[in-house]
């Protein structure tokens, strides 16, 4: 490996703490959040998010400026906290810190006492502090916080409720759908922490403008304490279901994340074993069908190689189903530095047969460099690796956060038996269109032999 | 006087109608902590004017964040490089907040340097760059000396001002500071100008370029759309500074003549009208008669090109309403080219907006139209609700909560994709603002299987 470069980050895979907070919190009932900082940080997170999700999407600030980082940011974060709870009343005010904040070492929790002890006399909203530094980590590590500062907060052991916890990690709200018609198809009953697929895929309605009006409520975040179990689908995000273990005796599984046959097998075995479920027959089926669009694309993307770069998790999900696939991933990209990352895609790798480069805590420009030197076939990630698939003439398949160049990434969906099938027709599709003529004949490459692999099958 | 919508008490003189006793809202105030302001910070006022110049690396001091959700938004189209649209950051770690970020930085444009090679390298510094006490002055100074490449520090950070507009102004402080005057041009000629703040969005450079140079004016830089730092630092020997977003670039203009003695006017390339007079303008400044013969006929077949191309728009939007929420430049700007196309402003509103902003759009509304300074989210919606404009103009935050109503919306910020400017922009423009106020789909938005 070269080390032209060691401390420039150019073209970042990665964003902030508080980014990451916001993905989660869109996802509960009637919440507000609240990023205690410059303008700048709520702006440019609700651009980001606006653009990919196209939904108006809603981050009140502190509008911290020159004179309130001097004397610190109590009177805004007062300020704010009664006008919010006086204009919207929510259910919740969620305050996620910024680097501003933290390091001029504004007391969150102090603060946030005071403005209840100020008002005791009134009915306020659950205030939820979260410490949420944008120079450590990054954006995964922002949504585990938050998970576990909602379960911290809030869950309260009453009485069992049968359900399973799930904590689905940054993903798409259709595969927050997936997930949850997994559950309701094996007759699970479930709480999704935290549930975005109605907020982030809301119909045209002039209701989607007021608080977020769909999503996990607060009293199921209280009832996350009496349930069978927790899984979280990511291992990244799985801090809140170690704290219900370790806290409540709730049993915490951690990922891995249900991408592929063997992922999501695991997922269905989990669920079915927590609850004490039988797998019923729609859900073989739907695998049935996964195995049936894998089978019916395997001579298009049979030893393609590929490159995969967004968050750990998905990443690793990606790499193993690619790998199921018969595509041979030869870089593997995360923006977080992450020692279960690179485990996981060892465990894969030897498992596989396979050898990519990983990158973990990489950028854009490593993940070049590094196509570069193993080759691509094709590209899978966010709307970021457009440049770098234009320049090695490879098609990127988009997929992950941030989607801002093409309609729909609310609706694109990789996870589940259904997910799946999803994800291997549009792929083999892209590849189709790239590598094969309007008949469906492979395009030969001018150096190699390609007549036996193209021809054969007529 | 009754509160145009309602609101927060200490917000309610932000919104006014003209006519009515103020006129001019109350603006530049600090936004109200805990609402949804559409505003952004210092920082991102200091890069959206520096980050068009091509051929620079932008190079973001402070935690990933600021980088990470800022690169390569501007829609700001190059000619040439583009290595301006890559996303730099030095990513400072928690060690580096507490050590300090100095050494991290060095290393960082030292590296940058190298593989790039730029043009010029700008530091921007965020917050907590400022909080920690970076010197980013004297960093830059030292691996200017080293790289031999222009390193320029940026004083940009974000909690400086509740108004990005400051930002504008150390961005272009940067620019007098740094770069402008230390390069002196091969040749000049009596008609040199500089055209300031056109940043290019979509390409609207080109659709004013062509124009001006057929009349037989020299650009020697463009204060910053599809420019090199190099012709920036030629910018003083101009004769005339053009001044197209007067929001971001009055300041730029009124520095350079006070320092150089360079005289600015005006000018406003969106809408016929404007297009014409601004040419004149330019033209009537240098007096010289084959220009002003040249200047006539450019417009004239401006004209005759596009004219009957938008007559088919314009029996559609006629009586028409349209709401612009946006920068404090089109606020104003953008007045007489909906009325050229039969449209009626009944709303304008910026974000940032300063008094001398507030008396532009006073100057270029009707009577009844109502302002707002810095509405935040609760409250455009209110007034969108209330007032069912046939089009909204903003920035891509805003333009869902219009989509959510129903109520058609152009984007006229960051993901515009249509060049408007000049005459062929004109054509762009009408057919852009036909395409979301008489598209088909907003006619389903109130319908209901059940019937309500």
């Amino acid at each position: 490996m070269h080390h032209d470069k060691k401390f420039a980050v150019v073209n970042p895979s990665k964003m902030c703490q508080p980014m990451g907070a916001i993905q989660a919190l869109l996802g509960v009932k009637d919440s507000m959040p609240l990023i205690h900082g410059s303008q700048g940080c709520s702006t440019y997170i609700r651009f980001q998010l606006t653009r990919h999700f196209r939904e108006p999407i809603e981050v009140a600030s502190t509008s911290m400026s020159e004179k309130t980082v001097i004397y610190g940011g109590e009177f805004n974060l007062m300020k704010a906290l009664k006008n919010i709870t006086e204009k919207q009343s929510p259910s919740m005010i969620a305050v996620t810190s910024s680097c501003l904040t933290e390091t001029i070492g504004d007391d969150m929790v102090g603060i946030i006492e005071k403005f209840e002890d100020a008002n005791l006399d009134k009915e306020l909203p659950v205030i939820i502090p979260i410490s949420t530094p944008s120079y450590v980590e990054s954006h995964v590590e922002g949504y585990n916080r938050t998970v576990k500062a909602l379960v911290e907060h809030l869950a309260t052991p009453t009485v069992k409720n049968g359900k399973i916890n799930i904590i689905t990690g940054n993903i798409s709200p259709a595969d927050v759908k997936e997930v949850k018609n997994i559950l309701k198809e094996m007759d699970c009953e479930s709480i999704i922490l935290t549930d975005t697929s109605e907020n982030l895929d809301a119909p045209l309605t002039e209701d989607a403008l007021s608080l977020y009006n769909g999503g996990t409520t607060i009293e199921e975040i209280e009832d996350t304490a009496n349930s069978l179990g927790t899984i979280s689908l990511s291992k990244h995000v799985d801090s809140a279901g170690v704290f219900l273990e370790n806290k409540f005796g709730v049993k915490s599984i951690s990922g891995p994340i249900p991408i592929g046959l063997e992922n999501t097998d695991s997922f269905v075995k989990y669920v079915s074993e927590i609850g004490d479920l039988e797998i019923p027959e729609s859900i073989e089926k739907d695998r049935g069908r996964l195995i049936d669009a894998m089978v019916d694309a395997h001579s298009y993307n049979y030893h393609r190689k590929v490159a995969i770069f967004g968050d750990p998790d998905f990443v690793s999900g990606l790499t193993r189903f690619t790998c199921e696939m018969g595509m041979i991933p030869t870089v593997v990209c995360t923006g977080t530095k992450s020692k279960r990352f690179i485990e996981d895609i060892n465990n894969i790798s030897e498992e596989k047969g396979v050898s990519p480069t990983i990158l973990a805590g990489g950028d854009l420009y490593d993940m070049h460099r590094e196509i570069k030197e193993s080759g691509a076939d094709i590209l899978i990630g966010n709307a970021y690796g457009a440049s770098i698939a234009q320049e090695e003439n490879i098609p990127l398949f988009r997929v992950g956060f941030p989607v801002f160049d093409r309609l729909g990434a609310q609706r694109i969906s990789v996870l589940g038996y259904n997910g799946g099938i999803d994800f291997v027709d549009k792929l083999t599709n892209t590849i189709l269109d790239f590598y094969y003529d309007e008949a469906g004949y492979e395009i030969e490459e001018p150096e190699e032999v390609v007549e036996e692999f193209a021809r054969e099958e007529i | 006087m009754e509160p145009v919508t309602e609101t927060f008490e200490s917000r309610k003189k932000h919104v006014c109608v003209k006519g009515e006793g103020l006129s001019i809202p109350v603006c530049d105030k600090a936004s109200l902590p805990g609402t949804v302001t559409q505003r952004t910070c210092v920082y991102g006022g200091a890069r959206i004017v520096l980050m068009p110049i091509t051929d620079s690396i932008h190079l973001v001091h402070g935690p990933i964040g600021c980088a990470a959700c800022t690169w390569d938004i501007r829609g700001s189209k190059t000619s040439r490089e583009d290595i301006y649209k890559k996303g730099c950051s030095t990513n400072l770690q928690e060690k580096d907040i507490i050590f300090g970020g100095e050494k991290k930085l060095y290393e960082t444009i030292i590296e940058l340097n190298k593989l790039y090679k730029p043009g010029a390298v700008f530091v921007y510094a965020t917050c907590v760059a400022g909080i920690i006490g970076d010197d980013i002055k004297a960093v830059c100074k030292k691996a200017e000396g080293i790289t031999g490449c222009r390193v320029i520090p940026v004083q940009s950070e974000g909690f400086q001002n509740h108004n990005k507009t400051k930002g504008h102004w150390i961005g272009g402080d940067a620019l007098l500071d740094y770069v402008i005057g230390t390069k002196e041009p091969e040749e000049t000629t009596p008609f040199d100008i500089n055209i300031v703040g056109e940043f290019n969005v979509a390409g609207d450079l080109w659709g004013i370029k062509p124009l001006l140079e057929e009349m037989g004016v020299n650009i020697i830089s463009t204060l910053t759309g599809d420019s090199h730092v190099d012709e920036i630092a030629q910018a003083h020997r101009a004769k005339l500074n053009i001044v197209q977003c007067q929001k971001s670039s009055n300041y730029v203009a009124k520095k350079m003549e006070k320092k150089y003695g360079i005289p600015f006017i005006k000018v406003n390339f969106f809408g016929l009208e404007q297009t014409v007079a601004s040419l004149r303008d330019v033209a009537d400044f240098f007096g010289d008669e084959e220009m002003i013969e040249r200047t006539e006929r450019i417009i004239e077949s401006g004209l005759k090109e596009v004219s009957h191309k938008i007559e088919e728009y314009k029996k559609r939007l006629t009586g028409k309403t349209v709401a612009l929420y946006v920068g404090g430049n089109k606020a104003w700007s953008l007045v007489r080219p909906f009325e050229e196309l039969g449209m009626d402003v009944m709303m304008s509103g910026t974000k940032n907006g300063i008094r001398e902003d507030y008396e532009m759009i006073k100057e270029a509304v009707r009577d009844g139209t109502i302002i707002v300074d810095d509405a935040n989210s609760a409250e455009l919606t209110r007034l969108l609700k209330e007032h069912r404009p046939n089009l909204l103009i903003s920035g891509a935050k805003e333009k869902y909560i219009s989509l959510k109503l129903g109520i058609p919306f152009c984007d006229f910020n960051h993901d515009r994709i249509t060049a408007f400017a000049g005459f062929r922009g004109f054509v762009s423009f009408a057919k852009e603002v036909d395409a979301s106020v008489s598209s088909p789909v907003f006619e389903l938005t109130s319908k209901s299987l059940r019937g309500d």
